[in-house]
C-alpha cells in the first residue's frame, strides 16, 4: 500500500520542479527569450549556410497562421480534440467497468 | 523538432519522403489488421493518440532558454509498435503543417521520420528488451517515453546537420551544434513527459487490464504485479 500514490507524487514534483527551473532561468537568463527551438534551428540554418532568411522560399506554398491568437487557437483546437479522445475514453471504460 | 518548410532541399525532402513512405503504408495496413481483430483496441488507440494530440501542441520552456514540444508518442509505440505510432504522428503534423506553418508539406516527409519512425522505433526497440525482463511496467513506460522524445529531437539534429554540415568539421560538427539546440532544451521537458505517461499508464492498467494482456503488451504476471502495487 506503501506505493500506492507514488507516482501522482512524483508527477506533481517533477511539473513543480519543471516551473521553478522555468522561473529561475526566466530570471537569470536576461537574453532568454523562449522562442521556439525550432526557430532557434532555423537561425542556425542560416548561419551554417550563409543564406539570409528572405532566401528561404517554401517549396510547397504555405498558409500560416495571421497572428499569433490565431496560432494559438488552432494549437488549443489540436489540445482539444486530444482531450476529447482521452476523456471520452477514460469515461467508456469506468463505464464498462461499473455495468462489468 | 519541426523543420520549416524551405528548410530543406528539394532533394532531401524526396528522400525523406521516399523513407517515410513504406511506415506509413505499413502502418495503415497494420492498423486496420489490429482494428477488425479487436474492436476494443480502437479505444486504447483513442487515448494513446489523443495524447500525442495534446502533448505535441504544448510548447514548453526549457533550461536553454528556448520552448520546445514534447512528443508524446511513448504510450502509443508500447501499446501498437512504431508503425500505427506512424500513422497518428503524421496525422498531427499533416495538421500542423497545414494551419500552424509548424513544418510544411515538403518537409512533412522528414518530420515523419524523426518523430514518427526513428523515436518510436528507438523506444520500441527498449521496450522488446525490458518486456521479458523483471523491470517493472512503470519504469518501462518512463524510459520508452523519454528515450523515444529525445530521439525524435536527436534525429531532427542529424537530418539538419546532412543538409547543412559547416564549413569548418562539417558534418560532425554541425550536427553537435544542432544538438545543442534541440537535444538539450529537450532534456528536461523528456523525463517530464515520461513521468506523466507512467502515471496515465497507471490508470489504464487501473481500468482496462484485460486489453493490454490480450493485445499481448505486458504479460499477465507483470500486469499483475503492476496492480498490486497501486
Amino acid at each position: 500500500m506503501g506505493f500506492r500514490y507514488t507516482l501522482e507524487i512524483l508527477t506533481i514534483v517533477a511539473i513543480i520542479a519543471f516551473c521553478a527551473i522555468f522561473l529561475y532561468t526566466s530570471s537569470t537568463m536576461s537574453d532568454a527569450e523562449f522562442a521556439g527551438s525550432d526557430n532557434v534551428g532555423s537561425e542556425l540554418i542560416m548561419r551554417l549556410s550563409g543564406n539570409t532568411e528572405g532566401s528561404f522560399q517554401p517549396l510547397i506554398p504555405q498558409w500560416e497562421p495571421p497572428s499569433g491568437e490565431i496560432e494559438s487557437c488552432l494549437f488549443a483546437l489540436q489540445a482539444a480534440v486530444g482531450g476529447i479522445l482521452v476523456g471520452g475514453v477514460f469515461g467508456y471504460w469506468i463505464g464498462q467497468k461499473k455495468k462489468a | 523538432m519541426h523543420i520549416m518548410e524551405g528548410g530543406l532541399s528539394w532533394q532531401w525532402c524526396l528522400v525523406w519522403w521516399l523513407i517515410a513512405l513504406p511506415f506509413l503504408i505499413y502502418g495503415v495496413h497494420h492498423l486496420k489488421k489490429i482494428l477488425a481483430a479487436d474492436r476494443e483496441a480502437l479505444p486504447l488507440l483513442g487515448v494513446t493518440g489523443g495524447f500525442i494530440f495534446i502533448l505535441s501542441s504544448l510548447k514548453l520552456p526549457s533550461i536553454t532558454g528556448s520552448c520546445s514540444h514534447p512528443t508524446g508518442t511513448g504510450l502509443s509505440t508500447i501499446s501498437f509498435g512504431p508503425w500505427i505510432t506512424t500513422v497518428v504522428c503524421a496525422i498531427v503534423l499533416l495538421f500542423q503543417s497545414l494551419f500552424l506553418a509548424h513544418g510544411g508539406l515538403s518537409v512533412l516527409g522528414a518530420n515523419i521520420v524523426s518523430m514518427g519512425i526513428v523515436g518510436p522505433s528507438a523506444g520500441y526497440v527498449l521496450y522488446r528488451l525490458l518486456r521479458d525482463t523483471s523491470v517493472n511496467v512503470y519504469l518501462t513506460v518512463f524510459l520508452v517515453t523519454a528515450l523515444a522524445d529525445m530521439f525524435t529531437y536527436v534525429t531532427t539534429s542529424l537530418q539538419l546537420a546532412l543538409a547543412f554540415p559547416a564549413e569548418t568539421g562539417g558534418l560532425f560538427s554541425s550536427f553537435v551544434m544542432f544538438l545543442g539546440v534541440f537535444a538539450v532544451t529537450q532534456v528536461p521537458l523528456a523525463i517530464v513527459e515520461g513521468i506523466v505517461l507512467a502515471l496515465v499508464f497507471k490508470y489504464i492498467i487501473t481500468l482496462k487490464p484485460d486489453i493490454l494482456i490480450r493485445l499481448r503488451i505486458f504479460s499477465a504476471e507483470k500486469i499483475d504485479e503492476a496492480r498490486s502495487r497501486i
